[in-house]
């Protein structure tokens, strides 16, 4: 399977925004997952409309991708909802 | 008593009369400092079935009890409304107490609320003094500018965790309370540092208990430009500044080393969306705007507007500019999916209604949205 990208956008600083110089991103590789953080980020792909849920002012979204045989798919999640090995994968950075 | 599993409860401190537990903020059935779980937490435990039905039946009480308790409290913003429409010579006699202010640490763990701060006032740790001094001014500011009383205007304990997660580069409002991260001590410091920050997160308090502004498009933009506009002027209000002494930023005081020594001395600039110095420059004219964009981006638009309007009228900006944006987001009922021309009508409206011997007060906030294109 291939790469999850990762990246971590919103928050109070705006993080990933258009023009913005603080962003937070990573990958990791699905095999390096427990079984159950990998079930996980199959129910956040496969729940995606549902797993946006509440939008809370000022916290992090995540925005996950992989790329499959079907082509490359993208969920924007809320921190709440994310594993914490794809939460703890992201590096903040000046850009 | 044993306690709802809805509620979980500390120690009472019994410092101040801001630490103590304002009797309208304790639910129903829980004698003691309490906060709430949210609703979908205890919604899913009421169902969970892996949990047998005698350990279901307290989740599912306690919502019930949650459910009363909203009623109660609507109930009673709204009385305090009435009150303050019909005798309004009575809010001195009738001036509500403070809002309890409390503090929860979370160890560097990232379950809410964490451990209550026994008497965080008098803290040891500089960062639960810092959020209990600062959550209280803020509350203060609300009272003494706009006779508000909390975020919900009926007296809401106001609860911030702090250390929240290890290395976190962020503060939000999670519609119950604040949380504070400590920042990574490179880009960013810990978050407390930073007064207009504070007012920011506890502004959405304040917007989630009126207008409702949602978080996405026009509205979101709206939204997240009240809690900066309401941060900064909190900033200038706790510092006796007026418009021409005051810096305008957001988030100056929690840049961390790394940051400022690229050149970034703020977030965002209120007179200045746009500057280079901002972490996350924003645009100046509605003509930027299109839908999708990160409310913490569209802000700019309106966050401009307000400093315009405010430099043009002068003075001290929660006097005049201050009044009528609050009244725009206070006075009506809720608009969760407002557009900006909306907020922009209804701010020139109320300056004419609100200072009608003061044209140019209609005149300042007139030009300052036409500067933005709206």
């Amino acid at each position: 399977m291939s790469l999850l990208h990762v990246e971590r956008v919103g928050g109070l600083a705006g993080f990933g925004g258009p023009g913005a110089h603080v962003r937070s991103r990573g990958q990791l590789d699905p095999d390096d997952l427990s079984a159950e953080e990998r079930h996980a980020v199959e129910v956040l792909f496969k729940t995606r409309g549902r797993a946006k849920g509440a939008q809370t002012p000022d916290a992090f979204h995540y925005r996950i991708s992989r790329t499959t045989a079907a082509g490359t798919e993208t969920v924007e999640v809320p921190e709440s909802a994310v594993p914490t090995a794809l939460v703890r994968c992201v590096k903040d950075e000046l850009v | 008593m044993k306690n709802a599993p809805g509620f979980a409860c500390g120690r009472v401190s019994s410092g101040s009369r801001r630490d103590r537990l304002a009797p309208r903020a304790r639910p129903p059935r829980c004698d003691c400092r309490c906060f709430i779980i949210p609703t979908d937490v205890l919604e899913r435990m009421a169902k969970d079935k892996k949990l047998t039905p005698e350990e279901r039946k307290p989740f599912v009480d306690t919502m019930k009890v949650e459910k009363e308790w909203r009623k109660a409290r609507v109930a009673l913003s709204k009385l305090s409304h009435l009150v303050r429409t019909v005798l309004p010579a009575a809010p001195a006699a009738a001036a509500p107490a403070a809002p309890a202010v409390t503090v929860f640490d979370c160890a560097h763990g990232t379950t809410l609320p964490g451990s209550p701060v026994p008497n965080p006032g008098t803290a040891p740790d500089a960062v639960a003094k810092r959020a209990f001094t600062e959550t209280q001014a803020v509350a203060d500011f609300y009272q003494t500018c706009f006779g508000r009383n909390s975020v919900d205007d009926a007296g809401m304990t106001l609860m911030s965790s702090i250390h929240y997660s290890i290395n976190y580069n962020n503060a939000f409002w999670n519609g119950t309370q604040m949380t504070y991260g400590d920042g990574d001590g490179n880009i960013f410091i810990d978050f407390t540092k930073g007064n207009d920050v504070i007012a920011h997160e506890l502004t959405h308090g304040v917007t989630q208990y009126s207008a409702r502004l949602s978080y996405t498009n026009q509205a979101g933009g709206l939204n997240e430009s009240v809690s900066d506009v309401f941060g900064s002027m909190f900033r200038q209000w706790q510092a006796d500044q007026d418009v021409t002494g005051a810096d305008w930023l957001i988030g100056s005081d929690i840049m961390g080393p790394g940051a400022t020594a690229r050149g970034f001395t703020c977030l965002r600039d209120l007179s200045n969306p746009a500057a280079k110095h901002c972490l996350a420059p924003q645009p100046t004219k509605f003509s930027q705007y299109r839908d999708g964009l990160d409310p913490h981006f569209s802000s700019g638009i309106p966050n401009f507007a307000f400093y315009k309007a405010a430099m043009a009228i002068g003075g001290k900006s929660w006097e005049k500019a201050g009044k009528i944006w609050y009244q725009a987001l206070t006075g009506f009922p809720p608009s969760p999916n407002m557009r900006m021309s909306a907020f922009a009508k209804r701010t020139r409206s109320l300056a004419a209604s609100m200072f009608p011997t003061e044209p140019a007060v209609r005149t300042a906030v007139d030009k300052a949205w036409t500067a933005v294109g709206l």
